[in-house]
């Protein structure tokens, strides 16, 4: 017998809602639907009312966890269209800004990801190794979130020549603590069981959805917009895109905690670098903002975010159109979860790293009868660590027997 | 493939139904006619190689100009593809049978600014309240007769005709 399994429009593992409606066959899924734009804030139509300089505090507000993507992509679709350079010391503080981003975002990711699947150790691991990330963010931002770091032209605010050990020094601690998390996940023999396989998004089915981010690059599509579609520092420093190629929920995970590594090897580049420019020269003045349109996209720790803005020589966007990675990497969810059960279902649309958040509420109709139940979020995640526990104990009898 | 490349071929393949334009050397514009959308998307996707990556409308008081961006990411640029879909029904192809990713985003431009993509699989609002009017376009803009757009303004100007959204003048490579 099909039945639907309303998740949402509260998602029961992240922050923002979502709805997905999961058609089941006793415990397998064999369809989705899914709802988006709960959240709907009008962020395009806000834009076309404010000055191109108040923008980036605006479109840093689409997300919490990317407040420095979207205001880099937008900052960036301007200065496409102005025609100009940004001073290297304000590329450097860029780079070093993101990928200090990218790091606390993967670090969330993966701390939600072991909460779900019931080992709250790494959950509490990662929070403890983030938050100094987000101590020295607040230190060379002023914030520990919407750090206000980018505008049109270079940045607000210089790294003070007296942080830099301290993020040497943060950048040595997170890589051994990297290590570490990132061993013991791989070397998990029921994290693996709970995760390898599941939620397969092939490289085909990637380009054709147009996923991104370490979405695609778990399946083995490579591209990395800091690689192929430079900005500012990125092509001033070495690093490697990584890539995996089941496209699994684990080899998701993979790619995020590799990826850490390289953002820390870009950082240390960039402070390296930071030390042969002048300090004081973070921005390059724009009086004009011509008309034309501009295109500018940046690697998110999620995927490519993508602004596109139009200008009639005025002083506000005639047109800003916002494209977030989440827009498309979500919908591989249609694929994604089939022929998974409902316990994996939550974890599967968690993988992509959903730029929405949490709620916590699930509801299940039974097609036949009509009959519908809420379920909270504690039920949905129990069912997870639920099933990780039964794994764990197969595997321990197994040991016993062995 | 080389950018000079590319432009080249999409030149050979569709001639005068198409105007290239290249911004800088990390954003070129193709504007295609209606009828040959499709095709065009399809040529770049898979027989060029690019990946699909998302789309954007503009309200214009004409029509709507409708974009699709196609980035070639071995070769460092960004290709845009746009076509004017006239108003009072703008309509156009869907290129969801290029790229099922586009599902989403020309629902968006349906619900957004009711561009009506012909053979899309499933063509309802993704972003809108079930309590809101079918009718009602969040970004369509209806402009008075009286008032002068930059469509209608024709100084000459190669920007006024960017700010437009209208094909560039000249030849194709």
């Amino acid at each position: 017998m099909v039945k639907k399994i309303p998740i949402g429009p509260f998602h029961p593992l992240l922050e923002e809602p979502e709805f997905f409606e999961l058609h089941v066959d006793g415990e397998r899924v064999v369809g989705i639907d899914i709802t988006i734009g709960w959240s709907h804030r009008g962020i395009e139509l806000l834009s076309e009312h404010k000055t191109w300089d108040q923008v980036p505090f605006l479109v840093e507000r689409i997300c919490g966890i990317c407040s420095c993507s979207h205001p880099y992509a937008y900052v960036k679709a301007v200065e496409d269209l102005c025609r100009i350079e940004v001073p290297p010391r304000a590329q450097f503080i860029r780079c070093i800004v993101a990928e200090l981003e990218r790091l606390h975002s993967h670090l969330l990711w993966t701390g939600l990801a072991g909460h779900f699947l019931g080992y709250n150790t790494v959950f509490m691991w990662t929070w403890r190794f983030r938050e100094p990330l987000l101590d020295v963010l607040e230190a060379v931002t002023g914030n520990r979130n919407h750090y206000a770091v980018m505008k049109p032209g270079g940045v607000r605010r210089d790294i003070p020549q007296e942080e830099i050990p301290n993020i040497l020094k943060l950048l040595d601690e997170l890589e051994k603590n990297n290590h570490m998390l990132t061993n013991a996940i791989l070397d998990d023999p029921v994290i693996h069981a709970r995760t390898k396989g599941v939620g397969v998004f092939n490289k085909d089915q990637c380009r054709l959805y147009g996923a991104l981010g370490p979405t695609a690059r778990s399946a083995g599509l490579d591209i990395d917009d800091r690689r192929d579609h430079p900005i500012d520092a990125y092509d001033k420093v070495s690093f490697n895109v990584i890539l995996c190629e089941h496209g699994d929920v684990f080899d998701k995970a993979v790619v995020r905690q590799l990826e850490n590594f390289e953002s820390i090897k870009i950082i240390r580049q960039c402070l390296r670098m930071l030390e042969g420019t002048k300090p004081g020269e973070i921005c390059t003045e724009i009086h004009e903002v011509p008309p034309g349109e501009g295109i500018g996209v940046y690697e998110a720790p999620r995927g490519e975010v993508l602004h596109y803005v139009r200008s009639n020589g005025g002083n506000m966007p005639i047109r800003h159109r916002v494209r977030a990675p989440s827009f498309n990497n979500i919908l591989t969810n249609e694929l994604s979860v089939l022929g998974n059960t409902v316990s994996d279902a939550g974890l599967i649309t968690a993988a992509v790293d959903p730029c929405y958040s949490c709620t916590e509420r699930v509801g299940i109709v039974d097609r036949a009868s009509g009959e519908r139940r809420i379920v909270t979020e504690a039920d949905l995640v129990r069912l997870s660590q639920e099933k990780t526990e039964e794994i764990r104990k197969r595997f321990a009898a197994l040991k016993g027997n062995g | 493939m080389e950018r000079e490349e590319v432009k080249k071929r999409i030149a050979d393949k569709f001639g005068s139904k198409v105007r290239i334009a290249e911004r800088s050397p990390k954003r070129v514009f193709v504007y295609a006619e209606n009828e040959i959308w499709v095709e065009l998307a399809h040529f770049l996707f898979d027989d060029l190689g690019a990946r699909y990556d998302t789309g954007c409308a503009v309200d214009d008081r004409d029509g709507v100009e409708v974009m699709f961006f196609f980035p070639f990411d071995r070769e460092h640029f960004f290709l845009t593809i746009k076509t004017f879909a006239a108003k009072p029904n703008p309509t156009l192809n869907s290129i969801t049978s290029v790229c099922p990713g586009a599902k989403w985003i020309e629902r968006e431009m349906f619900e957004m600014y009711e561009v009506n993509f012909r053979n899309h699989p499933d063509l309802r609002p993704v972003l809108r309240a079930d309590t809101r009017p079918a009718d009602y376009f969040a970004a369509k803009r209806e402009v008075k007769d009286e008032h002068e757009t930059v469509r209608q303004r024709d100084d000459g100007d190669a920007r006024a005709d960017e700010v437009a959204g209208r094909p560039p003048k000249g030849t194709n490579p």
